[in-house]
């Protein structure tokens, strides 16, 4: 059998386009340089792998302060969605209220029920946390900042979406209580049903702009026009979708406190609740970006650098979750899936049409 | 001994390992748990040959939904919840 070269494996960095203008390489890069410069060594693979490492972490850094940054917004936002005001006393403004409920977090024991599954409580936890933090690794978060540019970006952002839920309903037996089984189960039916029309709905996308490269289908919207324009059932589908796919709280079966007391995380304790509370911002993270990405053009718009542009739409789209989450009551677990299956499969395959119609006759957008 | 030598030999042995564990372990649940490992081992090794896209599709089908059937076969058969 035959393995590429070496120069195959690093041009996931070095054959794009305007690669040298990545801060997210070429920072990592100057600092492995003068590393290895500082210990004489003159090793190329090693020069690469601790750049990638140095990425890594950088991306990670820049991943967890959003998230922090999300916690505390959902918060003041839901206060004043409520009419009280939210965290106020911890640091200025109520901001170090997260460090805080952190440090308590952390100080709690680390509980094993005693007839729990250990291999599938401690195992499924590091699955679901991973698998959440690799999403933003595919996900572009400005023409130069981003981790790698594959051409099945956006395809692969949803394999790793689709990683979570044979995990969750591991979770859910190994914890061996009945409400944390339930709500394994809802989590993955729920998951599994609303990934149809969500890829469907990004299907239509992929149609129109021809390519399942991230930056591509930001070009494209950037020269010709945002397709929350031409594809708008898609976007309150796929808007449905991602909501549905992060459990957020329209769409909460999986952890309704009320009735499933946090359904498969109940026997979690500890510092392992904290990182499955941090994953679910993880993801919604992602989620808001994909959404961004792929409808509401991405990183253009005028005057601001890129980056801004991009942090100011992901931030209103997490705006409108949370607008969701406040005013909404909790959909019914056979409520979901009539939803998924019947109201938005075909609403998707309506807007597949759609999207087809417009690639063959689009001259009123120029499409 | 090349670098990419190196890193498909310890996925490799990765994917060969936890296939051994799923046969021959005696919880089926765990056998479920090391079947996901081994469907994103030999992922991986597709994405060692560059050919991305299969690797792709076969964690989406693979990991997200064969397994999960999977799943909920063996938890509509047999359940010794809340026994000792």
């Amino acid at each position: 059998m035959s393995l590429p070269s070496w120069e195959a494996w690093t041009c996931v960095w070095g054959s794009r386009i305007g690669d040298t203008l990545n801060y997210l390489y070429s920072i990592p890069h100057s600092i492995a340089t003068a590393i290895l410069s500082f210990l004489h060594i003159n090793l190329p693979q090693l020069n690469y792998l601790l750049t990638w490492v140095i990425a890594s972490i950088i991306l990670l850094v820049v991943v967890m302060v959003n998230v922090i940054i999300l916690i505390y917004v959902e918060r003041k936002e839901l206060g004043r969605f409520m009419d009280r005001r939210g965290p106020f006393v911890v640091g200025p403004a109520g901001f170090f209220q997260n460090f805080a409920d952190a440090f308590k977090f952390l100080i709690k024991e680390m509980i094993l029920p005693e007839n729990a599954d250990g291999l599938g409580f401690n195992s499924t936890l590091v699955i679901v946390v991973a698998s959440s933090m690799l999403i933003m690794a595919v996900v572009p978060q400005a023409p130069d900042f981003y981790y790698t540019n594959t051409d099945l970006g956006l395809l692969l952002a949803f394999a790793i979406f689709a990683i979570e839920p044979f995990a969750v309903v591991i979770a859910g037996w190994a914890s061996n209580n009945k409400y944390s089984l339930l709500g394994g189960f809802r989590s993955t039916a729920q998951m599994m049903s609303y990934e149809v029309p969500m890829l469907i709905t990004v299907l239509s996308v992929v149609v129109l702009a021809g390519t399942f490269n991230f930056t591509q289908i930001v070009n494209y919207q950037a020269s010709h026009v945002w397709f929350v324009v031409p594809l708008i059932i898609g976007f309150i589908v796929f808007l449905i979708s991602i909501v549905a796919e992060i459990e957020r709280i329209p769409f909460d079966t999986p952890d309704a406190e009320a009735e499933l007391v946090h359904g498969w995380m109940t026997e979690y304790a500890g510092i392992k609740f904290a990182l499955f509370q941090l994953t679910s911002y993880v993801r919604s993270f992602a989620g808001a970006a994909i959404m961004v990405l792929i409808f509401l053009g991405g990183w253009t718009g005028p005057i601001l650098p890129p980056i801004l542009w991009f942090y100011i739409k992901v931030y209103a789209v997490f705006t409108l979750f949370v607008w969701m989450r406040a005013s909404l009551p909790r959909v019914r677990i056979d409520q979901v899936l009539n939803l998924g299956w019947r109201s938005l499969l075909p609403l998707s395959l309506v807007n597949m049409l759609i999207a087809a119609f417009l690639k063959i006759y689009g001259g009123v957008f120029h499409l | 001994m090349s670098i990419e030598l190196i890193g498909f030999i310890i996925v490799a042995a990765a994917a060969l390992v936890l296939a051994l564990m799923m046969v021959l372990s005696p919880e089926i649940v765990h056998s479920a748990l090391y079947f996901a490992g081994v469907l994103i081992a030999i992922a991986v090794l597709f994405f060692l040959m560059n050919a991305v896209y299969v690797g792709i599709i076969q964690i989406l089908i693979y990991v997200g939904a064969v397994v999960v059937l999977i799943l909920f076969g063996i938890m509509l058969t047999r359940r010794n919840i809340l026994l000792g």
